[in-house]
C-alpha cells in the first residue's frame, strides 16, 4: 500500500494511501510491556517542520498476511520462517524508535540520530521523506537499560506488525513478486549465467552487543559462524538492524543489493543466495569468518562470483577483505562495496588511500563515500522537535555534518555518493 | 574565452631559458618579453586563446638557497606583466627545478590570487612539497614528453582562468591533490558493485574506485641479546590515560600521544585511569586496565629476572581513524623518548 501522509483518527486504517492511527489502542498495546514507561507515539510528515533526534532504528510497518507465517518470527511473532506467502508493505511510511531518556547509555553523543522533516536536512538520505510514526518510551522503574532498549525494539516491530496489518486486507496499490526456487530446481538451468552470492555482514563487534538483541529470528549473531540465508528471509523480517547498528531495520527490509541481485537474476546472473556474517574484533575469528563464508559461496552455493559489503569501521572492512580473499583462493570473483570510515580521509600525502587493506587479488572495490567528507549542514531551527530531553538546544537552528542525520550513508548498497579524490 | 585573449607569464630556470647549464645555475632571476625556449611551443598551444607576455628566468641554485625569497622576487617580477595564469616548467625529472617551480607557483597564488600550473614526473621531489597547493601536471621523466606536458599544462590552465570544474585526476592528468569529496554517481553503490563483478567475471577490464593504500615498509628491529638485563617498555594505541585525560587525547584521529608514569606500583588502578577511544568496546579495559597495559604480568616477569626491568612509564595514543603519516610521527617520536630514556624494548599492545 502506498502511503503519503500518517494522522491520528479514531480508527486504525489505510485509506487512499493515508494512515490512521487510534493513538490510544497502540500506545495501549505497547504499554503492555512492563519494561516501557512513558509510551507515547508521535507523528511527523514531510514537509512539516519537525526534527526528530535520538532516532534508534527505523521500521517499515509490515505484516504478513493471514497463513503466511508470523511476523518478525523469533523476535516479535512465534519461531517460524519468513520470506515465504505474502506480506503487507506500507511504502511511503516507517516507524521510527527513540531511546532519548537512557541516562548517556549507548550514546556517543546525545541527540545523534538526526532526521529532519523539512529544509536541506531532509534532502539527506531517505527517511525525512517518509511518514513516519515515532515510538517514544522511557525505561520503567527498575528495569536495567539494556533490558530497556531491547523492550523498546521489540515495541517498534510490534507498531509496524500493527500499522501493516491495517492494509492486510485490502487490494494492494502494487504487487511485488520475489522468487528464486531452491537449488535442486535449478541447477542445469540458465547455465550461461554465472552464480553470484551476496556476503553481507550484520553486526560489528566493535560495538558491545545488546545481549537480547533479536537480530537473526531472535537471537543476537555477535558470536556465530557465517550461515546461509534465502534472499526473501532478508525482506521479510528474518534479520532486524543490531541496536543502535549502522544500517536499519527498514534497509535490510529493502536490502539495496539483494534487491539490485534481485533484478539481475535471470538476466546476467544467477542469484545463489546471501550468506550472512558478523564482523569480529579479532584476528583469528577474522580467519574464521572469512574462510567459513568463502568455503560456504564455493562449495554449498556454487557460487562463481561475490559481492561484499561491510557495516561499520575498521575491523569489518578487514573482515570483508579477508574474506575476498580467501574466496578469491577458492577461484570465487569478489568485488567489495564500502562506505569509508576515517582513516585517512584528511591524508593528502600521494600515497593516500581510504581504505585499509591492500590485498592484490582484491581489487575490486566500489566507494560509496566518506563519512569524513560530509559537508557542513545548515539545519534551520524547527517548529516542532521530537524526542529530544527538556533541555536539549538541537531543535534551535544547528551546523552539523550531513553524516550526523540518519540514512545519509548506506554501507548497503543504496547510496549514490561516490569519494573521489582530486 | 574568445573574447579575451588571456595574459601568461611563463618561467623557466637557466637551462630551458637558455643561459646554460650548472655554472649558471647561481644567477638571479631575470624577465624577459614574450616567450622562450618551450615557451614557443605553449605559444602555439594557446593560439588565440592566449599570450604569452613574459618569461621569467632564474637559476636553480638562486632559488634552491633561499626558496621563499626567491620566490617572492620572481613574482615582483612577474606581476608587472598583469598575467592571468602563471606556467613553470615543465620540470620533469629534475629536482632542484621541480621545487622551484612548485615554490614560485604556489607564492604566485597567494600573492597575486591567479592560477598557476607546472608539470613534473612522478618522482621529483617538487611533487611531494607542493602537490597540494598547486596543480602539478604528470610528465615523463625527460623532455621527449614535452608535447604531451605541455598540452595537459595549457589545457589545466585555460580551465582554472576560465572557472571550469577541474576533472579528476586521471582525467586532466594532474597529481592528486588529497581532497576528498563525496560525488553523487548516476547509478547506487549497488548497481556499480554488480556491474563490476560481471566485468570481472568475463574478465573484461573494470576500473576500481578505491586505490589500495601503499604502506611504508618497516624493518624489524634486530633481537634484544639478552632479555634479563633489557628494560621493556609497554605502548599501546588502546587510549589508556590518567584519568581526566590531562593531554587531551583525541578518541578518534589522534594527534597526540601521552607518556604516563606508574613507578614502583605492581599494577593499575581502574580508579586512575580512563580509555578514551571511539573504535572499540572498552568496558574491560576500564574495568582492569592491566589488560591493556600488563604493568601486573609485567612485574612478575621482573620478579622472576626473565626480563630486567619494566620501564616505569608507558605511552599511549589512540588509534582509531588515525592518519597513517599522523601515527608515523607519533611512532617515531615515541621511540626517540624510548630510546633516550634507556629502553632496549617495547611491548605494544593494540586493540
Amino acid at each position: 500500500m502506498h502511503i503519503t501522509r500518517v494522522r491520528f483518527a479514531d480508527v486504525t486504517a489505510v485509506e487512499r494511501s493515508v494512515l490512521s492511527i487510534n493513538r490510544q489502542e497502540l500506545e495501549a498495546q505497547l504499554k503492555q510491556d512492563t519494561r516501557l514507561a512513558d509510551v507515547a507515539i508521535e507523528l511527523a510528515n514531510p514537509g512539516d517542520k519537525c526534527r526528530i533526534v535520538n532516532v534508534a532504528d527505523i521500521i517499515e510497518p509490515r505484516a504478513r498476511t493471514a497463513n503466511s507465517g508470523p511476523d518478525f518470527p523469533g523476535a516479535v511473532g512465534r519461531q517460524g520462517t519468513a520470506g515465504h506467502g505474502s506480506t503487507c508493505v506500507l511504502r511511503g511510511a516507517a516507524v521510527l524508535i527513540n531511546d532519548y531518556n537512557t541516562g548517556g547509555r549507548r550514546y556517543q553523543r546525545p541527540d545523534e540520530g538526526i532526521i529532519d522533516m523539512w529544509g536541506p536536512g531532509a534532502e539527506v538520505g531517505p527517511y525525512g521523506k517518509t511518514c513516519n510514526v515515532v515510538v517514544l518510551a522511557s525505561p520503567a522503574k527498575g528495569t536495567d537499560i539494556d533490558e530497556y532498549c531491547v523492550a523498546l525494539k521489540i515495541a517498534g516491530l510490534k507498531t509496524a506488525v500493527y500499522l501493516a496489518k491495517a492494509g492486510a486486507e485490502l487490494t494492494p496499490d502494487d504487487v511485488e513478486i520475489y522468487d528464486i526456487p531452491p537449488i535442486r530446481h535449478t541447477a542445469g538451468e540458465l547455465p550461461d549465467l554465472p552464480r553470484v552470492a551476496y556476503i553481507f555482514q550484520v553486526f560489528s563487534n566493535q560495538r558491545v552487543p545488546l545481549p537480547g538483541d533479536p537480530v537473526l529470528y531472535g537471537l543476537h549473531i555477535d558470536k556465530i559462524v557465517p550461515t546461509i540465508l534465502h534472499p526473501n528471509e532478508v525482506f521479510d523480517g528474518a534479520v532486524t538492524d543490531p541496536y543502535r547498528g549502522y544500517a536499519a531495520t527498514y534497509l535490510i527490509q529493502n536490502h539495496p543489493m539483494i534487491n539490485e541481485l534481485y533484478r539481475n537474476h535471470g538476466k546476467t546472473l544467477y542469484f545463489a543466495g546471501v550468506i550472512i556474517s558478523n564482523a569480529p574484533d579479532n584476528a583469528p575469528e577474522y580467519e574464521r569468518t572469512a574462510n567459513v563464508a568463502a568455503n560456504l559461496a564455493k562449495w554449498v552455493l556454487g557460487a562463481d562470483g561475490a559481492v561484499l559489503t561491510k557495516i561499520g569501521g575498521g575491523a569489518p572492512e578487514l573482515t570483508m577483505a579477508q574474506t575476498a580473499l580467501r574466496c578469491e583462493e577458492l577461484g570465487v570473483r569478489t568485488t567489495l562495496a564500502l562506505a569509508h570510515q576515517g582513516i585517512d580521509a584528511s591524508e593528502t600525502t600521494l600515497k593516500a588511500s581510504t581504505v585499509f587493506s591492500n590485498i592484490a587479488q582484491v581489487d575490486a572495490m566500489v566507494s560509496m563515500g566518506a563519512t569524513t567528507a560530509s559537508p557542513m549542514l545548515t539545519l534551520p531551527a524547527a517548529e516542532k522537535i521530537i524526542g529530544a530531553l527538556e533541555d536539549s538546544q538541537t531543535g534551535a537552528e544547528i551546523r552539523r555534518p550531513a553524516s550526523d542525520i540518519k540514512g545519509s550513508f548506506s554501507q548497503l548498497g543504496d547510496s549514490d555518493l561516490m569519494a573521489v579524490r582530486y | 574565452m574568445a573574447s579575451k585573449k588571456l595574459r601568461v607569464v611563463h618561467y623557466l630556470n637557466q637551462f630551458f631559458g637558455g643561459w646554460g647549464g650548472e655554472e649558471q645555475a647561481h644567477r638571479g632571476p631575470q624577465i624577459v618579453d614574450g616567450p622562450t625556449g618551450p615557451g614557443k611551443a605553449i605559444q602555439s598551444l594557446l593560439a588565440a586563446n592566449g599570450e604569452i607576455v613574459a618569461t621569467a628566468i632564474c637559476g636553480d641554485d638562486y632559488v634552491g638557497e633561499k626558496m621563499n625569497e626567491a620566490a617572492a622576487e620572481i613574482v615582483q617580477l612577474i606581476r608587472r606583466y598583469e598575467p592571468d595564469v602563471v606556467i613553470a616548467g615543465p620540470a620533469f625529472e629534475a629536482g632542484r627545478y621541480g621545487v622551484a617551480c612548485g615554490a614560485i607557483c604556489k607564492k604566485i597564488q597567494e600573492t597575486l590570487n591567479i592560477p598557476a600550473v607546472t608539470g613534473m614526473y612522478g618522482e621529483n621531489p617538487g611533487v611531494n612539497l607542493f602537490h597540494k597547493d598547486v596543480y602539478i601536471v604528470q610528465t615523463g621523466d625527460s623532455v621527449r614528453t614535452m608535447n604531451e606536458a605541455i598540452t595537459r599544462m595549457v589545457n589545466l590552465a585555460l580551465k582554472l582562468v576560465a572557472g571550469h570544474k577541474i576533472g579528476k585526476p586521471a582525467e586532466d592528468g594532474y597529481f592528486p591533490r588529497g581532497i576528498l569529496v563525496n560525488e553523487q554517481s548516476e547509478r547506487s553503490g549497488a548497481a556499480r558493485a554488480v556491474a563490476m563483478l560481471l566485468d570481472k567475471l568475463k574478465g573484461q577490464p573494470f576500473e576500481p574506485e578505491v586505490l589500495q593504500p601503499t604502506h611504508y615498509p618497516v624493518s624489524p628491529a634486530p633481537r634484544i641479546k639478552d632479555l634479563s638485563t633489557a628494560t621493556i617498555a609497554l605502548v599501546t594505541d588502546g587510549g589508556l590515560v590518567p584519568a581526566g585525560n590531562p593531554d587531551g587525547i583525541e578518541s578518534r584521529n589522534a594527534t597526540r600521544f601521552g607518556g604516563y608514569g606508574f613507578k614502583g606500583s605492581d599494577s593499575l588502578t581502574a580508579a586512575d585511569y580512563d580509555v578514551n577511544h571511539s573504535g572499540y568496546a572498552t568496558v574491560f579495559a576500564c574495568q582492569n586496565p592491566n589488560r591493556l597495559i600488563p604493568v601486573d604480568a609485567m612485574r612478575e616477569l621482573e620478579r622472576d629476572k626473565t626480563i630486567g626491568k619494566l620501564h616505569e612509564r608507558f605511552y599511549s595514543t589512540t588509534g582509531v581513524a588515525t592518519r597513517l603519516e599522523m601515527a608515523r610521527q607519533m611512532g617515531q617520536a615515541i621511540a626517540a623518548e624510548l630510546k633516550s630514556e634507556g629502553v632496549s624494548g617495547a611491548i605494544l599492545t593494540s586493540t
